[in-house]
Order: C-alpha cells, then structure tokens, then sequence
C-alpha cells in the first residue's frame, strides 16, 4: 500500500480563490504600506517635536522606527524569517541614500558656491594684479585652463599611442611576457599621486635637469594615465572578434595594415572611452602638479619655460590664500573644473555607448 | 611568385615593405610594454636610491620613532603611518557596507532605469577629483561632521574612542575617514557590482525557489561566491585610500604625535599629506626623508595592489570557468 492510497490522501480540492501569480495579499500589501509610510511620518513628527538636525534624526529616529516597523511587516508576511529580510532592505536602502545625499550635496553646493564666481570675465581672464583682497569683478581662470589643457594636452599626446602599444602588445602577440606586463600595469593604477609627482621631481628637479615647468606635470600625470589606458584598452581590443582578424589575415593583409584599417576602426568607441576614461583620471589630480609646477598669475603658454598654473592648483594657491572672496573664487575655478570633467564623462557615456 | 609547388612560405605571403611595417609595429608595442612595465621599477629604485642616505641616518627609528624636526635632522614618521592606517580602518567602517549595499542595490533590487542610473552616478562620484571633494570636505562637510562628533562625545564620552579633551571636533581623523570613504565607494562598489554581476542569476533564483529569503540568498550565495572578488576591490579602495593627498590634507591635522584611539581629536596624521605639506620648506636632509617617506607609502600600496589585481584576476578566472 503506497501513501497515496490512503483515505486521507484524496484529491486535493483546487482552493475556489487561488491565484498563485498574485503572490501579495492584500494584507501583504497593507503591511507594507504601512511599514513604509508610518516611520517617516513618526520620526519627521519626533523630530519636529524636538528640532532635531536631519543627519541625527535619520540614524537615531528613523532608522530604527523603520527597522522595527520593516521587522514587524515581514513577521506578517512571512515569518520570523522574513525579520532579517526586512533589516538587510532596510539597511541597504539607507545606505543607498546615503550615497546618494553625498554626492547631491557634493555637486549641489558646488553649483551654489561657484556660481557667484563664474562669469565671462571670469572664463576670459587671467589673475595678473589680482590679489586675495580684490573684488570677484576682476580677473579669473584663463590662465589655469590654458595651463591644464597644455599639461594634460601633452600627457595625453605621449600616453595615448603609449597605452594603445600595451594594448596592442597585450592582445596581438603571443610573448611570454603578456602576463606580467599586465600585472605591473594593472598594479599600476594605484600609483599613489604624490609618489608619482615626488618622482618626478626628484628625477628632473632635484638632479637640476629642469625648473618646475609645465612639462614636467605632464610626465608626472603620465605615469597616471599611461596604466588606465593600457587596461582598458587591453579589454576594448580584445572584445574585437577574431574572425575580423582572421579575415584581414586571409585577404593577404600584414598584420600592421590589419590593425590600423580593421581592428582599430571596429573598436574605435571603445578606445575612445578608454582615452577620455584616462583624461577623467588625470584633469583633477593636484599633488602632482603641486611638486612639479609653480603656479603663476598670468597666462603662459610654454610648456618648457615660465610659471604654469592649472585649475587645481589656481584652487590650492586660493583656498590657501584664505579670504573669503579667494575661497569664493577657488569655488568658481572648482565649478569649471567639473564642468570639464563633466564634459569628458558625457563624452565617454556616448562613446561608450556605441557597439562595434 | 606565390606557390612553390606544394608549400607557400611564409617568406612569399608577405611582401617585404609589408614586413619592415610590421615590425616597427610590433616593435613599438613591445618597447610600450616595456616601458610602462619598467616604469614601476624605476620609480621605485630611483626613489630608493635617493633616499637611502635617510634610511643610513635614522635606521630603522624611521618608522618607529614620532620626531619630525629640521634642525636636529631627525626624521621619523611612525604618527603618520599609524594615522594612515586610522583613516584607512575608519573609512573601510564606512565604506565597505554602503559600496556592497549600492552594488547589492544595482544588481537585485533596482528596475533597470533606476539601476542603469546608480551606476552612472556610482562612476561620476568616482570622476570628481579629489580636490574638489577637498573643497566640499574642507568647507560643507567639516561643520557638520564635526557636529557629530560633539553628539557622539556628548552621548558616548565613556568609550575611548569618543573622547575628546581639547573640546576642538575640527580637522580629526574622524572627518578625514569619512572624506576617504567617499572616495573609496566608486571603487570599491564598481568592483564588487562587477562581481555580484558574474554570480550566476539561476543560482540565485535556485536558491530562491528552495525558499530563501533575500537575506539567506545573500549570506549563503551571493557573498560566498563573490567573496573574493569583493575582497580585491577593498584592497583596491585600500590602495587608493592610502594615496590619497589632498583631500586629506583639507580636513585633518598632521600632527607629529601618535593618536590610535582619539579619533574627535583634532590630531591626525597620513603619510601622502604630509609629504605634500612639508615638501616645500625642507631642506635637501628633509627632501631625502621626504622621498623615503615616499618609499614606505609606494611600497605598501604596490603590495596592496598587487594583491588586489592578483585576487581580481583569480576570481574572475574562477567565475569565467
């Protein structure tokens, strides 16, 4: 006799309301309704009552209201087991807020801050006559975006086919040596700034080869940029499929034309984004450009002599000069810098974007 | 002529410009490779090389001694080391839960659109540069950690951590590890999303179909596989954590004396702030134990890194099989 033959074991009667695909009652979804709206109206009440600062009132009243309420909705719905449930959601989305808050407030008072510097003048002048006393009114930035687009325009001029070469050596050759070229480039990526920057300055500085000029923050950004390009354009390189290879191979093709007509225009987006991906690293990095260069007053556009100033640097020099209208203008120079950034992130998301 | 009888050389495929292009092709990769791949010792043995007067001189004090001072030479710089590493720790308190949480987030509970969203602004908090967090640090962020810090001493004074003697909240680790958590969560989440991505989605819904709960689903499968892919994205974090100059220097103190515990004490230290700081007035004794300075802090990074790539690589090699 098996067990289905048993008497209690008839035919199981089909519920009349079941409806499996629905799989949230109704009290289910009271629960966590409630769950949700009741502590945010209970700790906004508390913390009215008790003129709270937000940050304090969300870790000491909301967080725990939620979880108690997110605990008591999950033991409704699904059992004590559901209460750990209930805690990781709980935690996971105020951490995620958290985040977020941070770099709203981040970019928010920056917007607010540096609005009151920016202006045409303050785009198109260089900070000759200007001291920490003077009004917004006069000069601005000029000089330090002419200097940043000089030093990053020839860190990127010697990286760029630098880095696409370790691409090339990485995913078009077979040498022995591809295994370790890309675990020292790869451990690369974390060269701390300031030792890039101390290196270089003791290199040219120090030996008395060079004064602190323009050119030497670009040597010094290189060594930044050179590992993130190398990697990536590693990875780009090797999403090109290799029938593509193959077929330039079989039109008789040498490898150097298969590359440059066939390999290259097919990962074109990608080795884009690995450039501006690169640039975004370098065009706000200030400890190097601190120790390889002075910044100055007025517009130079020679890389190998004179003071050069960027936009990190002009920020350093006015934070450190301390006034109210120089933090106000270091502000300003800190708003075009994002703006910047922000201009070669786009660009990198479209580029990006884009399949082969 | 192309066939010989039956065979075709290798010779007769390529035509002899041809070749001549392809190895000034493949040249030029082969001396970029190597180039970036001596860079890394260069830089360190150069830096060495320089400095090793300073390592003669102090021995090995260097490290363990907290006297900073030009006009004795002595240089020691153990209150930085020691003040990395409480930044380091303190900042990992912060980071590594909210990065995995926004990782968890992107990847298991966001809709698409939002998730497509959280990243975008996961990688543009990675883009800002440091000085402008510097900035926000130094002018947003301070009154308000420091804020928190009163409260935290106010209400919990009696642990040691949260004690405070000189009444100054300003410029304390504390507000420098919460600067350096912010700018470890794009790395460290961008990693361990990239992870948690690779876990197998029937695994999951496996897991789910034998009755897991979101929470025993993560503990039991998610964490277990992805494990080592988050841990090299810490490390990374780490790495970057402990370079990190600018920002630090906008919102802690440097202070030559050592300070584990106190951490809503206004003194501080790290070691790539101070080299940035002190650079300028020191003198060649100085520089030379500034740059040995800079010894310690590339050599513990390149082992952080190192290990972090090579923990990357394994657990990606991993998951791929």
């Amino acid at each position: 006799m098996t067990i289905l033959e048993t008497a209690e074991f008839g035919p199981v009667a089909r519920p009349a309301e079941a409806t499996p695909w629905r799989n949230r009652s109704t009290s289910t979804l009271t629960s966590i309704g409630l769950a949700s709206v009741l502590p945010v109206v209970l700790a906004f009440l508390i913390a009215m009552h008790f003129a709270m600062p937000g940050a304090t009132a969300l870790v000491a009243v909301f967080v725990p209201l939620q979880l108690i309420a997110a605990g008591t909705a999950a033991t409704f719905v699904g059992g004590r087991r559901g209460i750990p449930d209930a805690i990781l959601t709980v935690f996971v989305l105020v951490l995620v807020l958290l985040v977020a808050v941070v770099l709203g407030s981040v970019l928010l008072n920056l917007i607010r801050k540096g609005i009151h510097a920016l202006s045409i003048q303050f785009l198109f002048y260089d900070s000759t006559y200007v001291t920490s006393a003077t009004s917004l009114d006069y000069g601005g930035v000029f000089h330090a975006i002419i200097g940043t687009l000089i030093v990053v325009g020839i860190a990127a001029l010697v990286t760029i086919p630098l880095g696409i070469g370790v691409g090339v050596f990485l995913t078009e050759t077979r040498s022995p040596m591809r295994g370790p070229v890309r675990f020292i480039t790869q451990s690369m990526t974390g060269l701390p700034s300031i030792v890039s920057g101390l290196f270089i300055y003791a290199f040219f500085v120090l030996s008395g080869f060079s004064k602190q000029v323009g050119w030497l923050a670009s040597a010094a950004l290189l060594l930044l940029m050179l590992p993130t390009v190398a990697r990536l354009s590693e990875e780009v390189l090797k999403l090109v499929p290799q029938d593509l290879r193959s077929a330039a191979m079989a039109l008789g093709a040498p490898r150097n034309k298969a590359f440059f007509q066939v390999i290259l225009p097919a990962a074109r987006s990608g080795i884009i984004t690995a450039i501006l991906l690169g640039l975004a690293r370098i065009v706000g990095e200030t400890a190097p450009l601190l120790m390889t260069t002075i910044p100055g007053d007025a517009t130079n556009y020679k890389p190998f002599s004179g003071l050069m100033s960027t936009l990190p640097t002009y920020i350093y020099k006015w934070v450190s000069a301390g006034s109210e209208i120089a933090v106000q203008r270091a502000w300003g120079a800190a708003l075009v810098l994002l703006i910047l950034v922000g201009i070669i992130f786009t660009l990198a998301r479209i580029f990006g974007k884009q399949k082969f | 002529m192309l066939v010989d009888g039956d065979k075709i050389t290798r010779v007769d495929l390529f035509a002899s410009k041809s070749r001549r292009g392809d190895r000034v092709f493949f040249g030029f990769a082969k001396a970029a490779a190597y180039f970036a791949f001596s860079l890394v010792f260069l830089v360190f043995i150069f830096l060495s090389w320089r400095s090793a007067s300073t390592f003669k001189e102090q021995g090995f004090s260097f490290v363990t001694g907290s006297t900073w001072d030009q006009a004795t030479n002595t240089f020691q710089i153990m209150p930085m080391l020691v003040g990395s590493l409480v930044l380091v720790v303190l900042a990992l308190i912060v980071a590594v839960p909210s990065s995995i949480a926004v990782a968890y987030f992107i990847e298991f509970m966001a809709p698409a659109r939002i998730a497509r969203w959280a990243t975008n602004v996961v990688d543009l908090l990675a883009a800002l540069p440091s000085i402008v967090i510097a900035l926000w640090g130094a002018f947003v962020f301070t009154p308000v950690a420091a804020s928190w810090g009163r409260l935290l001493n106010q209400y919990f004074g009696s642990i040691p951590f949260f004690k405070n003697e000189v009444d100054n909240y300003y410029r304390s680790p504390f507000i420098g590890g919460w600067i350096l958590a912010i700018m470890m969560i794009p790395i460290i989440t961008s990693v361990s999303r990239e992870v948690i991505s690779r876990v197998d989605k029937e695994l999951v819904n496996a897991s789910y179909a034998l009755g897991a709960t979101r929470f025993s689903a993560m503990r039991r499968v998610i964490l277990p596989t992805a494990r080592g892919g988050i841990l090299g994205g810490i490390l990374l974090g780490i790495g970057r954590g402990l370079g990190e100059t600018i920002a630090i220097l906008y919102t802690i103190n440097l202070i030559f004396h050592v300070n584990i515990v106190r951490i809503l004490e206004n003194r501080g230290g790290a070691v790539a702030p101070m080299i940035a700081s002190y650079y300028g007035e020191a003198e060649s004794k100085a520089i030379s134990a500034l740059l040995a300075a800079g010894v310690v802090l590339f050599g513990a990074t390149l082992i952080v890194n190192m290990f972090a790539t090579y923990i990357v690589q394994r657990s990606e090699k991993k998951m791929a099989s």
